[in-house]
C-alpha cells in the first residue's frame, strides 16, 4: 500500500487549472519532498489530500483511504502541518497539545511533544497568541507530531524559520522517518528538501515535471558534476585522452584549462590518472556539483514542455556560468 | 466512528470563556437586570417581583440577540480567515465536529450568561421585593434562554455558510434588522397593496402566520403569557397597521379560535425554527465548501 497516491488528480478555479492531471505515489516510509515555486499546485494539492479542497476531477488516496470519501479514517493516522494556518490566540500552547491528545485519543505527555518540537515549558503555558511567527510553526509541528503519525504532510514546514530552526526541522523530520514515518512535505526551497528527501517531485503550474531521487535527478538532468582542471601545459594536447574515458561526456579545453562533464563519479579518479599518465602536469582541480537550484529553476523555467520534449532541460543547465554549490 | 463534538464544544467553551467581548456583554446583561431592579425598587411603590420580571422583557429582546449574535457570527468563519481550522480539520475532528461543537460551545457561553442574569433576577426580586415568583421566573427563564439560543444558532449557521467575516455580519445584522425595524414594512407594506387598508386588528390569516414567524413577536408573546404583565414587542412601527393591534398576539387577533400554529405556544416552535434552519443550511453549505 502507498502512503499517498493520486490519479489524475485536478483542480480547476474557473479557468485557471491549479493542478492539473497530477499521477503522484509516495511509498510508505520514505521521506518525499514536494516541490515547486510558490502557485504551483502544492497547496492546493495537499489541501486535496486533506480533504479542505474536493477535486475538480481524479481521486487521492491518503494511507489506502480515499480522501473525501473516508477522511474520517485518515486524520487520525496523519499528523498535519498545514500551509496558512493559525493557533488559537487566547488558548496557551500547551492547551493546544492538550487538545489534540485528546481528539487523536492519544497517550502523549504534553511535555514530551512540546519539547520534541522545541517549545519551552514557560512559552507553552503562555497564551499562543503571544508567540512570534516560528514559535507559531513549532506549535503546529508539536500538534502535528501528537498521537505517533503513520504519515506526515507537512506544507512548507520551514516557513517562519531561522536557520536554526530550518535545521531543527529536518532533524526532526529525520528523526521520524526512522521511527517508520512517512513524511511528505512541501517546499519551494530546494536546499530545505535536499538535505533530508529520499524522493523529491517538483510541481510546476499544476503539473508533476520530475520524480526521482535526488541523485537520480542529477544524472537524469544534470550530468553529475564538471571537472574543471588547470594544468602546467596547453590543455588541448591531451583533450583527446580525457575525452576517451568512460564516464566523461563532454571535454573543452581553453589554454591551460581542461573543462569536463562527467556523469559517472567514478570517473572523476580515472580522469585524473589518465591525465597523469599522458603526462600532464596538474596545477589546481575544482569540481562543481550540478546544483539542484540550477536544475530546479531548468524545471520549472516554464520552457518545461519544450525541454520534455527535447533532449532535457540539460542544456540549461549547462549553460548556467559557474554552477557552484 | 467516534463525535468529536464535545470536545470541540469543550475548547470553543474555553476560548470564547477568554474573550473580553463576551465577558462584557454578560456583565451588561447581569448589570441590565440589576440596574433595572434597583431603578424599579427605587421608584415604584407597591410592586410584586413577578411584575418586575416582565420589566426584562423589552431590554432582553435587545441586549440578547446582539449578545448570541456577536457570540455567534464568527465561530465558523473567522476560523476559516484566521486558518486556525485547518489546524482543527488535521486534526480527527470533522467538518461536522466543527459546526456542532462550535454551536453547542458558543451556546454554552450565551445559556451561561441568561443564566447568570436570571440568578441574579431571583436574589434581587427576593431581596428588593420580598417575593419569589418561582413559576413566572423559571418559564420567563426558559423562554429567554429559548430566545438566545436561537440567536446562537441564528449566528453559528451564517458564520458557516459563508467565506467572509463581512458577509457574516451583514447577514447577521441584517436579519436582526429586519425582525426589530424593517418587519412591518416587508408584511403590513404587501397588505397595505393588496387589500389597500391599513393591516387591522383581524388581519388575514397569512398576515397572522407571518407576524408568528418573527422571532420577536415569538419570544414577547410567549413571555406575556407566561408573566403577569404584558411584555411587548421590540419593534419599530409605520402605522401601516391599527394602533391597537400591536400590542395583541396573533392569536387574540384571530377571529374565534385561534389554529394551533397561531396560539402563543407556538412560539417554541417558531424559534426552533430559527435556530435550526440557518444551524442547518450552514452545515449542508460548509460541508461542500473548500476552505
Amino acid at each position: 500500500m502507498s502512503a499517498i497516491e493520486t490519479t489524475g488528480l485536478t483542480k480547476a478555479y474557473g479557468d485557471l487549472t491549479a493542478v492539473d492531471d497530477l499521477d503522484l505515489v509516495v511509498e510508505e516510509g520514505e521521506v518525499f519532498g514536494f516541490l515547486g515555486p510558490n502557485g504551483a499546485g502544492k497547496s492546493t494539492t495537499i489541501n486535496m489530500l486533506l480533504d479542505f479542497t474536493r477535486p475538480t476531477a481524479g481521486s487521492a488516496t491518503v494511507l489506502g483511504y480515499d480522501a473525501q470519501a473516508e477522511a474520517d479514517a485518515i486524520s487520525p493516522r496523519v499528523g498535519v502541518l498545514p500551509e496558512g494556518f493559525d493557533i488559537y490566540p487566547r488558548l496557551s500552547g500547551r492547551r493546544h497539545i492538550e487538545f489534540a491528545i485528546k481528539t487523536k485519543g492519544a497517550t502523549d505527555d504534553p511535555d514530551e511533544i512540546l519539547e520534541r518540537a522545541g517549545l519551552s515549558a514557560d512559552d507553552a503555558a503562555r497564551p499562543a497568541g503571544d508567540y512570534s511567527k516560528g514559535m507559531r510553526q513549532r506549535l503546529a509541528t508539536g500538534i502535528a507530531l501528537v498521537g505517533d503519525p503513520d504519515l506526515l504532510i507537512m506544507d512548507e514546514p520551514s516557513s517562519g524559520l531561522d536557520p536554526n530552526g530550518i535545521s531543527e526541522m529536518q532533524d526532526l523530520v529525520r528523526t521520524e522517518a526512522e521511527r517508520g514515518t512517512t513524511v511528505f512535505f512541501s517546499s519551494h526551497i530546494l536546499e530545505h528538501v535536499e538535505a533530508v528527501c529520499d524522493r523529491v517531485g517538483v510541481l510546476n503550474e499544476g503539473e508533476l515535471v520530475a520524480v526521482d531521487t535526488i541523485e537520480g535527478l542529477r544524472e537524469q538532468f544534470g550530468g553529475g558534476a564538471t571537472m574543471t582542471l588547470t594544468l602546467a601545459g596547453p590543455a588541448a594536447e591531451v583533450r583527446s585522452v580525457a575525452a576517451e574515458l568512460q564516464g566523461v561526456t563532454d571535454v573543452t579545453a581553453s589554454g591551460r584549462t581542461l573543462e569536463c562533464t562527467i556523469a559517472d563519479p567514478a570517473a572523476k579518479a580515472r580522469l585524473v590518472t589518465a591525465l597523469a599518465d599522458a603526462g600532464a602536469t596538474i596545477r589546481d582541480l575544482r569540481i562543481d556539483e550540478v546544483s539542484l537550484e540550477s536544475l530546479f529553476t531548468a524545471l520549472t523555467n516554464g520552457d518545461v514542455d519544450d525541454s520534455k520534449t527535447q533532449d532535457g532541460p540539460a542544456d540549461a543547465i549547462a549553460t548556467e556560468p559557474e554552477v557552484a554549490r | 466512528m467516534t463525535s468529536h463534538v464535545p470536545t470541540v464544544a469543550r475548547k470553543e467553551f474555553e476560548d470564547a470563556g477568554r474573550s473580553k467581548l463576551l465577558w462584557s456583554l454578560i456583565g451588561l446583561l447581569v448589570g441590565i437586570v440589576v440596574i433595572g431592579y434597583v431603578a424599579i425598587w427605587q421608584t415604584v411603590d407597591d410592586t410584586t417581583a413577578a411584575e418586575v420580571l416582565s420589566f426584562l422583557g423589552v431590554p432582553l429582546q435587545v441586549i440578547l440577540p446582539v449578545a448570541a449574535l456577536i457570540a455567534g457570527y464568527m465561530a465558523v468563519v473567522g476560523e476559516r480567515r484566521s486558518g486556525s481550522i485547518k489546524i482543527l480539520l488535521g486534526l480527527p475532528p470533522n467538518r461536522t465536529d466543527v459546526v456542532f461543537g462550535k454551536l453547542l460551545g458558543r451556546m454554552g457561553v450565551v445559556g451561561l450568561a441568561v443564566g447568570l442574569a436570571f440568578l441574579v433576577s431571583l436574589v434581587l426580586g427576593a431581596a428588593l421585593f420580598g417575593s419569589v415568583p418561582f413559576i413566572d421566573w423559571l418559564g420567563f427563564a426558559a423562554v429567554s434562554l429559548l430566545f438566545g439560543l436561537m440567536f446562537v444558532g441564528l449566528a453559528v449557521g451564517v458564520s458557516a455558510s459563508v467565506s467572509t467575516r463581512g458577509k457574516s455580519m451583514a447577514i447577521v445584522v441584517g436579519l436582526y434588522m429586519v425582525f426589530v425595524a424593517l418587519w412591518e414594512l416587508l408584511t403590513a407594506g404587501p397588505y397595505y397593496l393588496i387589500y389597500d387598508e391599513p393591516v387591522p386588528v383581524e388581519a388575514e390569516t397569512w398576515y397572522l402566520v407571518l407576524e408568528q414567524f418573527n422571532p420577536l413577536f415569538a419570544y414577547s408573546n410567549l413571555s406575556t403569557s407566561i408573566l403577569e404583565n404584558s411584555v411587548y414587542p421590540f419593534r419599530f412601527q409605520y402605522g401601516l397597521q391599527e394602533m391597537q393591534a400591536a400590542g395583541m398576539t396573533p392569536a387574540e387577533r384571530y377571529p374565534g379560535d385561534a389554529p394551533f400554529y397561531l396560539q402563543d405556544w407556538f412560539g417554541v416552535v417558531v424559534m426552533l425554527c430559527w435556530l435550526i434552519v440557518p444551524v442547518a443550511i450552514g452545515y449542508f453549505r460548509f460541508k461542500r465548501t473548500d476552505l
